[in-house]
């Protein structure tokens, strides 16, 4: 599916160039969930970043080639990027409500993806059922009990106004007035394409209630919904394949093992790619069927995941999982190398 | 041989209320809902739950930065000197006192430090606040190598230090007034594999060493099940079982205790696993009853995800929004479901 070979990556910065990458060598099989795990600076994430050409203007891709279901993707151009990101992969990133944007409703958010990649799904559907593509953007004010008690508390005044003589009150009136007509008569008009497409998507990830879900905001969803509806997200646009960039470094134990269970059934229910950045051990090991260890820069170490637990070869992977605290009390060793990998 | 406590919290109780437009309580915020716990002199306590179960508030309200509603905490004569003390009627220049007795370490390195602060200033601080500036150098240089730095750190900056040696920094701030406890909040879990062996090992060298006794709040179970004798799980602001590590780690008794342990992720596949369905319900109770009940029933969403679960080698757990002690209801065997209405 994804075959990286021999990609170097460099930083320019004001100390000198930093290498990134070193010659990274990876192969993501059709349909199976590869691990890639390591420390902080080891270049996990820019390997993905390089590999779909997000780097910051600092970050250049030297050497290497991306080919993405055979084909090269090293050199493609902005537009055909564009079709890639999003339309055959799909990314989620680590920290949910930063990569959300906070102003606009789940429902925007999707539907951006839908309309971006979906845009043949959206036109069948809305001829197959008469409905339109995508409503305008609804006038989203829902009265509460306490806006109807100050509507009505304001009526009230600018009515006894109105009986002495016109003032200010009248078009307060009016315009309450009209609010309330306009949300009142907007709760008839049908769903379109897009709006059954998002909520489908959102139901697709287990999300419970997703109609109520596709109207809130980011912030008034909590981790695990947020979480899910990156995954939501990144696979609207019908993605072949997934990237998970430590999908679950922010969230509860319990919560990330219900979002590693739901991307496993996902990439078993679609037969997709997953490629797993992480640098817990431990979600590896659950998850991933092959796994790649990467020190400075280099996949030190590539194995089966039985096969890098049990028996591991390099001393780096060595002493990353002796760091681990297990059971017993005796002391960690700790692994001698810099709290850097790279540079 | 009787145990000898540091401290024992009895019934402590934290409510934050829920505040409408008017000003008026509408519901409260249950952060910590009747906590007993008594911690062993000299051994690590460990505090583990999920994020929004009361273990940051309880160590808040164990510093006094928060006031409790109610419940005590009964001090060891270690700290002020006299015995039976506790510490929601201690005078200020008690808690003066009482405070130079416990140190701190937080979550977040970055954000416990100053950053227009040299190192010297930072771990010198709680010196000069307490009046302790005599040889002021030579005890903030004594600290820092006592977590493994130097002298050579002394007119540095915090941002020019790694994570680790940040928790480090942070480490020795907290020393400097030798306490005889140190609270320790979520302290690696900003920091890779391979930092959080190096600190872990720190933490239990200097326990050796100034016979100190941790508390130790943490989500990651392998940190805790490494570092603590002793253990409470919390849940929406309340202990649901307590007991020494092994104990709890090879025979836990809650349902909550065994779908958490059960979530954590192991090295060993194919373990038969125990799934918690859905978020942390909110700790927020209604004091108008009728507002309460709007959330029991399980929902369609809810049956259908137990439908794809079944059969799958995997235990389930539901979970309540209804605000009760055991929120997990057993309807079958291994089945648990959240009540009904």
């Amino acid at each position: 599916m994804l075959e990286i070979k021999g990609l170097k990556t460099n930083f320019n910065t004001y100390d000198g160039i930093v290498k990134a990458l070193d010659g990274v060598n990876l192969t993501v099989k059709d349909g199976e969930i590869f691990g890639l795990v390591g420390e902080t600076g080891s270049g996990k994430s820019v390997t993905c970043y390089s590999a779909l050409k997000l780097l910051p203007k600092t970050g250049e891709v030297v050497d290497g080639t991306v080919l993405l279901d055979g084909e090269d993707i090293t050199n493609a151009s902005e537009e055909r990027l564009r079709q890639i990101r999003g339309g055959k992969i799909g990314i989620i990133f680590q920290d949910p409500l930063s990569a959300l944007n906070p102003v606009m409703t789940i429902n925007e958010q999707i539907g951006e993806v839908l309309i971006l990649h979906q845009d043949k799904e959206l036109k069948e559907l809305s001829l197959e059922r008469e409905i339109p593509v995508y409503n305008s953007k609804k006038f989203s004010f829902s009265p509460g009990i306490e806006f109807t008690i100050w509507a009505i508390c304001i009526s009230f005044i600018s009515l006894f106004s109105m009986l002495g003589q016109f003032n200010f009150g009248l078009p307060f009136f009016f315009i309450i007035a009209i609010m309330l007509l306009r949300d009142y008569l907007q709760q008839d008009v049908p769903d379109s394409a897009l709006d059954i497409l998002v909520v489908e998507s959102l139901s697709k990830v287990k999300l419970p209630n997703p109609k109520q879900i596709a109207k809130s905001y980011p912030h008034e969803l909590s981790g695990g919904m947020q979480q899910r509806v990156m995954i939501a997200m990144a696979l609207a646009g019908k993605a072949k394949m997934l990237i998970a960039d430590e999908p679950t470094t922010a969230l509860d134990v319990t919560i990330q093992a219900q979002i590693l269970q739901l991307i496993k059934d996902i990439q078993r229910e679609e037969n997709m790619s997953v490629l797993l950045i992480t640098h817990d051990l431990g979600v590896v090991a659950e998850t991933c069927e092959r796994v790649a260890v990467m020190y400075k820069g280099k996949i030190v170490e590539e194995n089966t995941v039985n096969n890098i637990f049990k028996n591991p070869q390099h001393p780096y992977t060595k002493a990353l999982l002796n760091a681990i605290p297990k059971g017993g009390k005796e002391r960690l060793k700790v692994p001698e190398i810099g709290e850097h990998g790279a540079i | 041989m009787t145990k000898e406590y540091i401290l024992q919290i009895k019934n402590l109780r934290k409510h934050f209320p829920v505040k409408n437009v008017w000003g008026t309580d509408i519901a409260l915020v249950k952060a910590l809902d009747g906590v007993d716990l008594n911690i062993e002199i000299g051994k690590t306590f460990g505090i583990v739950g999920e994020s929004g179960c009361g273990k940051t508030t309880l160590m808040r309200t164990l510093l006094r930065l928060v006031e409790p509603t109610s419940g005590s905490v009964i001090l060891s004569d270690q700290f002020i000197g006299k015995s039976g003390r506790t510490l929601e009627n201690l005078t200020n220049k008690e808690l003066r006192l009482f405070r130079r007795q416990i140190g701190v370490v937080f979550q977040d390195p970055m954000g416990a430090l100053n950053p227009r602060m040299l190192i010297k200033d930072i771990v010198g601080e709680p010196l000069v606040i307490h009046g302790k500036t005599g040889n002021l150098r030579e005890r903030v240089i004594e600290l820092l190598e006592n977590v493994g730095l130097g002298e050579e750190h002394l007119y540095r900056y915090p941002h020019e230090f790694s994570g680790g040696q940040r928790q480090r920094i942070v480490i020795a701030r907290a020393l400097a007034l030798d306490p005889k406890v140190l609270v320790l909040d979520e302290p690696t879990s900003a920091l890779d594999v391979s930092v959080q062996a190096q600190i872990l090992n720190l933490l239990n060298d200097l326990q050796v060493k100034f016979n100190l006794t941790y508390v130790f709040i943490s989500h990651d179970l392998s940190v805790i099940e490494y570092m603590c004798d002793r253990l409470a799980v919390m849940y929406l602001g309340k202990v649901v079982e307590e007991a020494d590590t092994e104990e709890l780690f090879f025979n836990p008794q809650h349902p909550y205790t065994k779908a958490l342990l059960s979530a954590t992720p192991s090295f060993e596949k194919n373990t038969k696993r125990i799934m918690i369905l859905g978020d942390v319900p909110s700790p927020i109770t209604y004091l108008d009853e009728s507002k309460a009940k709007l959330a029991t029933d399980i929902t369609e969403q809810e049956r259908l995800e137990i439908k794809a679960i079944e059969g799958k080698n995997i235990d389930y757990i539901i979970r309540s929004s209804l605000n009760e002690v055991f929120p997990l209801i057993e309807v079958s065997e291994k089945h648990f479901a959240r009540v009904k209405s």
